[in-house]
């Protein structure tokens, strides 16, 4: 029986980052501004958004879907303060963009202004798997020491930004913040950082402004694409 | 780890693809990974072992091409292949550089047996595979707008 070779030449993802580029283009025409959230285990993912939300005080819709192994504890945590979805993998080490369209039609209906997933807490495997986001952000807390950027790469280079979290324990580890930042921008040049505590509530105003001129920006490429297409249709009639 | 998910994907794509060309059997399946692929290539040898019962080409090899880092410089357009995770250009010094190998989990080839009255045509109504089917591009795992 003969036998052939077919040349594929394909990305095994390809089909599946589609679906988040379409997912993505959806989240933009409704107007929600999307952030991907990772980290290690107990970076502190969960008490960023509650910090957040209090920061925030209700001046703008927010949704949350929280990536959980086994239990509901983060969604109990962020219920006090705004709609949450909990997105259980059963022991999976990432989320998966059908998993959160899964938790979207559990959300409230309504129009968000942001909505946050807060994926399992890995460095690797959720940095492979696109969930329609507009921004990913990875929240390395100072207890974790200032070299793992470079022992991450494909989670720092596929981000966007990164918080530097509990940067109130800063007096009592030996963590450079600058030498952090340094690393994470031989691997990702243009990441935006920003050094922030919970506990405390500092950092929170460069946070939330960041995430707000973000937003402000998509809608305004947003609004300008439709605006472009609006002339072009208009020429083509005439 | 998610090495059995992406061999999952994997192997729905070969199977996909077997059926169009009226394979017979599917002997290999080559696959590219790179140092930016969020892949480690033991584990997916290890996730293709322990999945391939499930696929109905058992006997099919998995083989796994490691290729390096390459880029390409947005500022003076050479490319290069970096040897750490230091995204400077070797030629200019630039930081903005373009992945263009390494940082996505690729299939590249299957090898299969197909019937000689087929000819290893695929059937007329199948989709045909090709590199970016999806308008996508293909390097850079997020793009983000
Ligand atoms: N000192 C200090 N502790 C913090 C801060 N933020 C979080 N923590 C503590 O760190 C621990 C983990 O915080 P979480 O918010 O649960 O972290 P997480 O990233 O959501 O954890 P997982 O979802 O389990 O991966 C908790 O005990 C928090 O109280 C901070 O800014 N300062
Ligand atoms: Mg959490
Ligand atoms: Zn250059």
């Amino acid at each position: 029986m003969p036998t052939t070779t077919i040349a594929v030449n394909q990305d095994v993802l390809a089909a599946k980052k589609q679906r988040a580029k379409e997912q993505r283009q959806l989240f933009t025409t409704q107007g929600t501004f999307v952030i991907n959230l990772v980290s290690s285990p107990g970076a502190g993912k969960t008490s960023l958004l509650q910090a957040t939300a209090r920061y925030w005080q209700n001046r703008f819709r927010v949704g949350v879907l929280v990536g959980d192994l086994a239990t509901d504890r983060d969604a109990g945590r962020l219920r006090p303060y705004v709609p949450v979805e909990q997105l259980t993998t059963g022991g999976a080490c990432h989320l998966e963009l059908s998993l959160v369209q899964q938790g979207l039609s559990r959300l409230p209906q309504q129009q968000y202004d942001f909505l946050f997933i807060e994926n399992i807490g890995n460095l690797v495997c959720p940095a492979s798997h696109d969930l329609g986001e507009h921004v990913r952000v990875v929240v390395l807390s100072t207890t974790e020491g200032d070299d793992k950027p470079g022992k991450y790469p494909k989670m720092f280079r596929t981000s966007q930004a990164m918080v530097i979290s509990k940067s109130d324990l800063l007096p009592y580890v030996p963590f450079s913040v600058e030498a952090a930042i340094q690393d994470a921008r031989l691997i990702q040049p243009d990441l935006v950082t920003i050094l922030t505590s919970s506990t405390r509530d500092e950092g929170l105003q460069d946070w939330c402004q960041f995430l707000e001129d973000a937003r402000k920006e998509m809608l305004a490429s947003r609004d300008a694409d439709a605006a472009e297409q609006l002339t072009a249709s208009e020429k083509s009639v005439a | 780890m998610h090495e059995e998910s992406l061999i999952r994907s994997l192997l729905r794509q070969v199977e996909e693809l077997a059926q169009q060309h009226h394979a017979r059997a599917v002997d290999e399946i080559e696959v590219e990974v790179g140092p930016l692929s969020g892949v480690e290539p033991l584990l997916l040898q290890d996730a293709f072992e322990r999945l391939k019962d499930e696929f109905s080409w058992p006997r099919a090899e998995l083989s796994v091409l490691q290729v390096g880092l390459d880029v390409l410089c947005q500022s003076c357009q050479s490319e290069s292949q970096l040897k750490d995770f230091r995204f400077v250009c070797h030629q200019c010094g630039s930081t903005s550089l373009k992945i263009i190998r390494g940082d996505a989990f690729r299939l590249l080839n299957v090898s299969m047996q197909v019937d000689d009255s087929f000819n290893g045509k695929p059937q007329a109504t199948a989709t045909q595979h090709s590199t970016d089917a999806c308008g996508l591009p293909l390097n850079e795992q997020t793009s983000h707008p």
